[in-house]
């Protein structure tokens, strides 16, 4: 600690303000954002109003008129649940096995997995497209989006699984083994309560990314099952007439999303560097 | 059951589910690629069909690379990934080891920071180009007005005056033009991703040999020399990795270009193919093999690294 003790008490003032600094620049156009949805959409373009305004709710309680914004709302939370709850049921049985009962093959497997992540969605966009309206007839379906954004974060979702059941000391299942447990003893008293954290923390960020998703929300529907990102895209030119209901809906729409994050930053790094960062 | 069976028999839905996913479509995207298949064709309507029979073999993919379309979006491409990574990296660094310290409201700072991350891409597009960049109301005409103003007021004094009068007036930037909007998917996109390189950073600062510093300190090594021959190599891996996680996502940048810059000519691979896909499929299917090939090549690298760590 004696790198510590040594730092001068300029260094101890100065760099603790440059870094509080930098973390409300950074911070700056959320609050911007949330700051400008409290003003009408006449005094959102007013410089005399930039800072001191008459606060009003009214954007928020007109969303659903001015954009509908529940009905994609709604979309976002089904197809961002469903695709989450799927991709854990297929994911999970995937990793459980490939951690516990490890093959020449896993790493293989996995890595071809991962390989499937690095695909360009523009690549493979018209055949999509061409699939699911011609063929299939599930363009523009939650059932579409839930099945896509379930595939597009499937490789994520079992490599997180893996690195967590990988934690999980053998020896304790082994043990239970010698105990008597059976099969379903194993899971349910041994390995629920040790991987729970592990399961709730991927399926808190395949949410996430879930929801963020704007490549296939906006490609593969135009109504029916459009989600905020479709919503937002739509309204990409408002040339300043509505800045005030914009960020309105733009708050609601990023708002839990962020708070979600909060709570898994370092999942995060797990997730996004496929456990190659520690 | 045997030992084998039921590993392969739970690993088996997510295996043939990718598989489906990646074969089908790319197959697929492969097979246009190499016939003439364009949607709206008067004076060829056979050609609106998919067929062997309108096999094309290199066409699309010598019309794709003797178009100048395609050698703008692929440098455009690159400089936007570049430009990204290049300043994720510095600020990531410079930001972590600002970080990387015990000071009061440490976790509101870190709070702070990730925020952006987490702002979906079509709602960060939206708030830059509109209440930030723009050139009249977003904040950036404001304050280049503002600052016009301020010089304008001190044209009146007596001896500064002479001096302030050398002043130009400030231009605001608009970024919605070809050249520019390029720019500003960069800051937009730098905004989101920053966050992300400094978690990396962070996570990573936090394993390093605290012991080893010091043993430094006792020989006399300045800070400089501490960060370039110990700080700098235990990073090596994170930022690799942070440079190609960025390159495989912003390769494929879509929400910001179409928000940005629709309809002003600037645009990316992505963006490319979307506007071939309004019509000629066979082009944007040969853009879509480049896209992949290119991706391909940034993807060899990262495999090779997480394989390493996982054999560990």
């Amino acid at each position: 600690m004696a790198v510590v003790a040594q730092s001068s008490t300029f260094s101890r003032i100065f760099w603790p303000t440059v870094a509080w600094l930098t973390a409300m620049i950074f911070f700056f156009p959320i609050f911007w954002m949330v700051f400008t949805s409290f003003k009408t959409d006449a005094d959102a373009v007013k410089p005399e109003y930039l800072f001191f305004f008459t606060p009003t709710f009214e954007n928020y309680l007109n969303m659903t008129e001015n954009y509908d914004y529940w009905r994609f709302a709604i979309n976002s939370v089904i197809t961002s649940t469903f695709a989450t709850a799927f991709a854990l049921v297929v994911g999970v049985p995937c990793a459980y096995s490939m951690a516990f009962n490890p093959t020449p093959a896993t790493k293989n497997i996995l890595m071809w997995m991962l390989s499937t992540k690095m695909l360009p969605a523009a690549a493979v966009l018209y055949p999509m497209t061409f699939l699911t309206k011609n063929f299939l007839g599930i363009y523009d379906t939650h059932f579409l989006v839930i099945v896509v954004l379930m595939l597009i974060n499937l490789p994520i979702v079992i490599w997180m699984l893996f690195t967590y059941f990988k934690e999980i000391p053998k020896e304790i299942i082994e043990a239970g083994k010698m105990d008597g447990v059976n099969t379903w003893g194993e899971i349910k008293d041994i390995l629920i309560p040790l991987a729970w954290g592990g399961v709730a923390s991927t399926a808190l960020l395949c949410f996430i990314f879930c929801w963020n998703e704007a490549y296939w929300t906006v490609r593969l529907t135009t109504t029916e099952a459009a989600t905020l990102s479709k919503l937002i895209e739509g309204n990409r030119a408002p040339e300043g007439l509505f800045f005030g209901r914009l960020s309105a809906v733009s708050t609601a729409a990023v708002g839990p999303i962020v708070v979600l994050g909060w709570f898994c930053q370092r999942q995060l790094v797990q997730g996004l560097t496929f456990g190659a960062v520690k | 059951m045997t030992n084998r069976t039921l590993p392969r028999l739970l690993q088996a839905p997510a295996v043939v589910v990718l598989l489906i996913w990646m074969l089908v479509p790319l197959g697929m995207t492969l097979f246009f690629s190499f016939i003439r298949y364009v949607l709206n064709s008067l004076s060829r309507p056979e050609w609106t069909r998919p067929s062997i029979e309108n096999w094309r073999g290199w066409g699309n993919y010598n019309f794709v690379l003797e178009n100048k379309d395609f050698w703008f979006a692929v440098s455009n491409s690159v400089v936007i990934v570049g430009g990204i990574i290049v300043l994720t990296v510095i600020l990531g660094l410079a930001i972590a080891i600002l970080v990387n310290r015990t000071f009061p409201g440490r976790g509101i700072v870190r709070v702070f920071l990730i925020s952006p991350f987490f702002v979906m891409p079509a709602v960060n597009a939206v708030l830059w180009i509109n209440m930030i960049l723009d050139p009249v109301l977003g904040l950036q005409g404001l304050a280049v007005n503002g600052l016009n103003e301020i010089v304008a007021g001190l044209r009146d004094f007596p001896i500064l005056g002479a001096f302030f009068s050398l002043w130009p007036e400030i231009e605001p930037i608009s970024f919605r033009a070809t050249q520019t909007s390029a720019l500003a998917v960069i800051i937009m996109v730098t905004w989101q991703w920053t966050p992300f390189a400094v978690l990396i950073f962070l996570t990573s600062l936090q394993s390093e040999d605290q012991q080893q510093k010091e043993a430094a300190v006792l020989d006399g090594a300045s800070a400089w020399a501490m960060f370039i021959n110990l700080t700098i190599p235990h990073l090596a891996r994170p930022i690799a990795i942070v440079v190609m996680i960025q390159a495989i996502f912003h390769l494929s940048l879509y929400a910001e270009i179409e928000i940005v810059s629709r309809g002003n000519g600037n645009k990316n691979l992505p963006y490319l193919i979307g506007e071939f896909a309004t019509n000629n499929i066979g082009a944007a299917s040969a853009t879509g093999i480049f896209a992949v090939i290119l991706a391909n090549i940034v993807a060899i690298f990262l495999l090779r690294m997480v394989g390493k760590s996982l054999m560990n």
